[in-house]
């Protein structure tokens, strides 16, 4: 057997999708690797191993958008303000003072990416 | 819904920001309307502030309001007599006797922060009954959090979360803000709501906290500045 069995959809986790833009000054510039440790690290902070093992967050990569610097994390329906409260905790990037907007919280995918390209 | 954070210090108090700087963050961010605070040292500073919002607001379309910060009894007295002549007063919480005295002033908007550098959390349940009764909003500052870490920060959530208790039971007025001293200390509504649901707040009463509560207050303003108005209770009808 090569991939485990589709769970049922009662027993499935509900995914909440955060899309966020990254507020910094003009002109000052940093990488997705920093943005992804300063999540990882505020949240292990905040909320401690076993409270981020109950988030389920995943930050999605392919999501990033450099230009615009928009990106979108992915967790559970039950822990969205806490996944919130802790991004609102994140004032640096690197050397970069930053600030998150929250743009959109949805359960979908799909939703994410039609307001995406409507915002252009 | 629109929301307000009436808790920021400019350039013009112990702030880092310009007044400019905080009303486009704000503006972007989605805020309707920000006060900024400001100590009172002289009445000249107090008027350059209300000049540069007046410019402000009109250019970037942001309410600006003004608050007058008492950090001691002697200058709470002294802004009580002269509270027609700016927007918001505030108290800066910390001593238990002026934390007690702020919430059993009528004229007293906001007490902000009243576990500040405590080690309780600054509110009693008798304390809670006065501000409920004078409608003295508690404050939920989220620059306190934000700057502070590890057993720091988990004493701090603890007072706060204490004190929100304290204010649910007994109908307080909670106000959520962030407190910011710089423009990048000033956070997304989503993100002071979020936060106040995990110090106890329900998501209703998170957003209550963020636009109702100052909602309430701003009307009272303006009662306060219309020509009826004498003092809290006291008003001409004819």
């Amino acid at each position: 057997m090569k991939n485990l069995k589709i769970i049922a959809p009662t027993l499935r986790e509900k995914n909440r999708y955060i899309y966020f833009q990254v507020i910094s000054e003009e002109g000052e510039e940093f990488s997705y690797p920093d943005l992804e440790s300063a999540v990882w690290n505020t949240m292990l902070d905040f909320l401690g191993e076993e409270g981020v093992s109950k988030t389920s967050i995943w930050l999605l990569k392919d999501s990033w958008d450099s230009k615009k610097q928009t990106g979108v994390i992915r967790c559970n329906h039950k822990s969205v303000q806490d996944v919130v409260a802790s991004l609102g905790l994140i004032d640096r990037l690197g050397d970069n003072r930053i600030t998150f907007k929250i743009l959109k919280v949805s359960g979908t995918i799909k939703s994410i990416k039609s307001s995406t390209s409507k915002n252009g | 819904m629109d929301f307000y954070d009436l808790h920021l210090h400019s350039e013009f108090s112990e702030g880092e920001s310009s007044v400019e700087d905080f009303a486009k963050r704000a503006k972007i961010l989605g805020f309707r309307g920000i006060c900024f605070a400001i100590y009172y040292k002289d009445r000249k500073r107090v008027d350059q502030l209300k000049k540069k919002a007046v410019e402000v607001s009109k250019k970037t379309g942001t309410d600006i309001f003004i608050g007058l910060e008492a950090t001691t009894l002697e200058e709470l007295k002294k802004l009580i007599k002269i509270r027609r002549d700016y927007d918001l007063l505030l108290v800066r919480g910390a001593e238990l006797n002026l934390n007690r005295k702020a919430v059993q002033t009528k004229e007293v908007d906001i007490l902000t922060h009243p576990e500040y550098e405590r080690k309780d959390s600054g509110l009693n349940h008798t304390m809670a009954k006065l501000a409920a009764k004078n409608q003295v909003a508690v404050e939920v500052n989220f620059r306190e959090i934000l700057l502070s870490s590890k057993n720091t920060r988990s004493h701090i959530m603890r007072h706060i979360r204490e004190n929100v208790k304290i204010c649910k039971k007994y109908k307080a007025p909670i106000i959520l803000s962030s407190g910011a001293v710089s423009h990048w200390q000033l956070k997304d509504p989503k993100v002071l709501i979020s936060m106040g649901c995990l110090l106890g707040l329900e998501l209703n009463e998170s957003k209550e906290a963020l636009s109702k509560s100052p909602e309430n207050m701003i009307r009272m303003i303006k009662e306060r500045q219309g020509k009826r108005w004498i003092r809290p209770g006291v008003r001409v009808i004819n």
